[in-house]
């Protein structure tokens, strides 16, 4: 099966992951989420970073490897001022109490990248009858295109194909809530077309 | 902070891109440089710029897609320099600056993510090859970097997610 090929399907796995991770933000958040059909790609991914505003954002999230059956990467970012909205939320305090990465917002988005990027992780798994252990989160506060350049290039540096799965989140505003963001490493996709075919 | 007038025009240097300008009204930017490696070029006499946004070490002798002409940093560079001398620059004259090679992933993820330090080694290895001399460097570390030449000046400036511009 070729790179192209391996697609649609996983389409429907990446589909059922972002529901799951959607599911996991609505319930820490305690408030109804929205989720777009993941965008899955092969190349280049400048434009991944418009949903969270483009070329000059800068994000707070989270990043997970992946090891076990396959290795691969996830991201969850959030617009500095969506990720300080959603510390807010899950704290139960008063929009606007939390001004910037703190300690204890960094917790708060770490624990956030667990669940969401677990649950897209255990929804991968499941479906291919994989087995598969996300890392502990790493909280970053950085610019988006940094981030998805660099796991763009360390992907592409192992030679082969580099597919990235994106998800949107919104909230009731209709605003981007996050951005979660998956690639395996080259390596996996033989072991991913196997067993998605 | 840097010097953009009002007119200034932006000219954003994606990945994998190259762009050349003698126009004093251009400002070239690769925005966030991650593991990346922005290349600011400056001819004071010719008074023509040029930045480059180079993604991977080595094309290993590979043909190199059109598309993204300064995807690497050995066939980039010698690219960058070729259309460098096409529009008039003198490479004995050049001031060449470079910036990024970050591990952004952050500490924990620094051992995995090595990308960065390798294009780093692999750009002023380059540079070194065709006689360049490298006027000022701001690589490595955990932080992306924005990094813009202005074609009025020639000067070069950093930024951070954390810090404002500084000339580099």
């Amino acid at each position: 099966m070729a790179v192209d090929e391996l697609i649609p399907a996983l389409a429907s796995v990446a589909a059922d992951g972002a529901v799951r991770a959607g599911r996991g933000l609505s319930g820490l958040m305690g408030q109804e989420i929205s989720i777009h059909v993941p965008n899955i790609r092969v190349g280049t991914k400048n434009d991944a970073c418009d949903a969270v505003g483009g070329e000059e954002t800068v994000v707070i999230g989270s990043y997970l490897s992946i090891s076990g059956d396959i290795t691969g990467h996830v991201m969850l970012l959030f617009p500095e001022p969506r990720a300080l909205e959603c510390v807010d939320l899950m704290m139960g305090q008063e929009p606007g109490t939390t001004t910037g990465p703190d300690e204890m917002a960094c917790s708060a988005i770490s624990e956030l990248g667990n669940i969401v990027g677990s649950a897209f992780v255990n929804a991968l798994a499941d479906h291919l009858n994989l087995v598969l252990h996300p890392s502990p989160p790493q909280v970053l506060h950085e610019m988006a295109i940094a981030l998805v350049e660099s796991v763009y290039a360390e992907v592409l540096s192992q030679g082969g194909d580099v597919v990235m799965m994106d998800a949107v989140f919104e909230d009731q505003k209709g605003r981007t809530a996050g951005l979660l963001i998956v690639a395996p490493d080259p390596a996996s996709l033989g072991a991913l077309q196997r067993v998605a075919a | 902070m840097t010097t953009t007038t009002a007119e200034a025009r932006r000219i954003s240097v994606g990945i994998g891109q190259l762009a050349l300008s003698r126009d004093p009204r251009d400002v070239l930017v690769a925005y966030g440089l991650g593991s990346c490696v922005g290349i600011s070029c400056w001819d004071p006499e010719a008074k023509v710029a040029a930045l480059a946004h180079i993604l991977l070490p080595s094309s290993e002798g590979k043909r190199v897609d059109d598309r993204e002409p300064a995807r690497f940093a050995d066939s980039g560079i010698d690219l960058l320099l070729q259309r460098l001398a096409e529009a008039g620059a003198v490479r004995r004259r050049l001031i060449v600056k470079v910036a990024g090679g970050a591990a952004v992933l952050g500490a924990a993820n620094a051992e995995k993510f090595k990308i960065g330090v390798r294009n780093a080694e692999a750009i002023t290895e380059r540079l070194k090859h065709h006689g360049i001399r490298v006027a000022a460097a701001d690589l490595g570390g955990t932080k992306g970097r924005t990094m813009e030449l202005h074609v009025a000046t020639g000067k070069t400036f950093v930024r951070t997610a954390a810090s404002p511009a500084s000339e580099l």
